[in-house]
């Protein structure tokens, strides 16, 4: 029996690594500055706890991105409910036109938002995220487009 | 416009460095925990190791001498439930290796699967065998799926996986149809972790020639600050080979970009081998300094002749590159063996 540890760097050293993606993809999700400091949390002591081995540096970034998209689930309800978030929980962003877009982003079905966050922040292609989300990837250009529409709409204030 | 906006806004999100110092420190404790809890569980499992043995020696005979290893490999990766996992143990055989999914068990929305690939005729399958991107799981329900080598056993030359799937939408997936398909994997790997790249970074100089190219990935922990929102990307144009670090993978060029340093790793095989590798810098104190970017581009693409490229962008000024220096990480691939694997099988609940 062999233990399988093939692509090797401190737990600090991952945290350090990939805090800022880990943490903008949860909050792409929740749109909650608490929220996603809870689940940044569980994301990196779910890494601790399992102990992952990874041929390259991808992989490692593709686990993380599952793992931060499956602990924003559990957050996603509680978020929906509420209908206002409070004030400091909230971005200022320096930007009109970036103020209104995350309040459509607030609006946007959460199934939609990671594959935009995936797409126009991460840089993936639509056959990467296929493969991050392992759903097809007709699935992910369909999600894209229903995406920028519902956008679209939600910043001409049409929804 | 939408992308511009939101790169701009996400720029502005990142996690307090409080925050980033407390989780560090939680994972520390945890650490330790997680040590002082394993030695306990030892006794627990004796019972549940002979259920479960009980139940699929009584249930296979044929299989009862790989049964021992299956177990044992089970309980090192999920030791609190390695007694509820379900006997499949439906197989497919190709081009003489034989796909077995022996057992899956299903917790609240995650399925847990174990996969063995056998080599029946010579030694294709070893310690690095790696489904690469070639597996796929088809069922009827949203899911995030892992997929993750868990052991090898020499004697028998059968690797082990643990495929984990979690379903998305509160659907129940007990019954659930599942199919597990393989059409390639790659064994024989090797890989170099941490070594020195022999090339002297206070002789880099400015750029002799660049390109703009148009990015198949962009990654990266600055990539919101320092890559463009357009389509194309500065980046330097291929060259002869200045270093090797393995076979299979050149730097293929070097230099300052508008005050940023750019290596470039050409790759060929890179989709058949899985051929890889990143750079990193390390400072006069030991710290590593990861790149601030990377963007990878291919020439020949669709053609026999395709190299694909990564080029590692540092933010760090050339009057102070002489105080650090290059390292990297590499894997190559030296077999790849095609063939197509799939078993259909139900998702049950184990009694």
């Amino acid at each position: 029996m062999q233990e399988w540890s093939q692509c090797t760097a401190t737990a600090e050293s991952v945290v350090r690594e990939y805090a800022h993606m880990v943490y903008r993809l949860a909050f792409a999700q929740v749109r909650s500055k608490s929220d996603a400091d809870d689940i940044f949390q569980e994301v990196f002591l779910r890494y601790v706890r399992n102990d992952p081995s990874f041929a390259s540096e991808e992989h490692r970034k593709a686990w993380l991105i599952r793992v931060t998209l499956n602990c924003a689930r559990k957050y996603w309800a509680s978020a929906w409910r509420r209908r206002t978030v409070p004030l400091d929980d909230c971005y200022s962003f320096s930007m009109p036109e970036e103020s209104g877009l995350d309040e459509a982003l607030r609006v946007l079905a959460p199934k939609y938002r990671a594959v935009v966050h995936l797409f126009y922040y991460e840089g993936y292609s639509t056959a990467e995220i296929s493969k991050a989300l392992d759903i097809r990837e007709s699935t992910v250009r369909t999600q894209l487009t229903r995406a920028r529409a519902q956008l679209s709409k939600i910043l001409k204030g049409e929804n | 416009m939408l992308e511009k906006t939101y790169r701009s806004m996400n720029a502005q999100i990142e996690p307090g460095q409080e925050l980033i110092n407390d989780t560090i420190e939680l994972m520390r404790q945890q650490s330790r925990h997680v040590k002082h809890k394993t030695r306990p569980m030892l006794r627990r499992p004796i019972v549940a190791a002979a259920m479960f043995v009980l139940c699929i020696v009584l249930a296979t005979p044929v299989l009862a001498a790989n049964v021992p290893a299956i177990y044992h490999l089970m309980y090192l990766v999920s030791p609190d439930v390695a007694q509820f996992f379900a006997p499949v143990q439906k197989a497919y055989e190709d081009n003489g290796i034989r796909m077995e999914v022996v057992s899956a068990y299903i917790h609240d929305s995650t399925a847990e699967i174990y996969v063995t690939l056998q080599d029946l005729t010579s030694d294709r399958i070893d310690e690095t065998t790696d489904l690469f991107d070639s597996y796929s799981i088809n069922r009827a329900f949203d899911s995030a799926a892992t997929c993750q080598l868990v052991g090898y056993e020499k004697e028998t030359k059968t690797a082990t996986f643990l495929i984990r799937l979690t379903e998305w939408g509160n659907q129940d997936i007990a019954g659930s149809k599942l199919t597990f398909s393989i059409r390639e994997f790659i064994s024989r790997k090797t890989s170099l972790e941490g070594v020195a790249v022999g090339i002297d970074l206070g002789a880099v100089g400015e750029a002799e020639a660049v390109q703009t190219v148009d990015a198949l990935g962009l990654s990266g922990k600055n990539i919101g600050s320092f890559a463009g929102d357009s389509g194309g990307h500065v980046m330097l144009v291929p060259g002869d080979t200045l270093y090797t670090p393995t076979e299979g993978l050149e730097v293929t060029a070097i230099g300052y970009v508008e005050g940023m340093l750019h290596i470039q790793l050409a790759t060929s095989e890179k989709l058949t081998l899985d051929n890889h590798g990143y750079f990193y810098l390390v400072d006069q104190d030991g710290n590593q300094i990861q790149s601030d970017y990377s963007v990878s581009f291919a020439k020949g693409l669709d053609s026999d002749a395709r190299v694909d490229y990564q080029e590692f962008v540092f933010d760090i000024a050339p009057d102070e590159i002489e105080k650090y220096s290059l390292r990297g990480s590499f894997w190559t691939s030296g077999l790849r063996t095609e063939g197509s694997w799939r078993v259909t099988f139900p998702l049950l609940v184990s009694e």
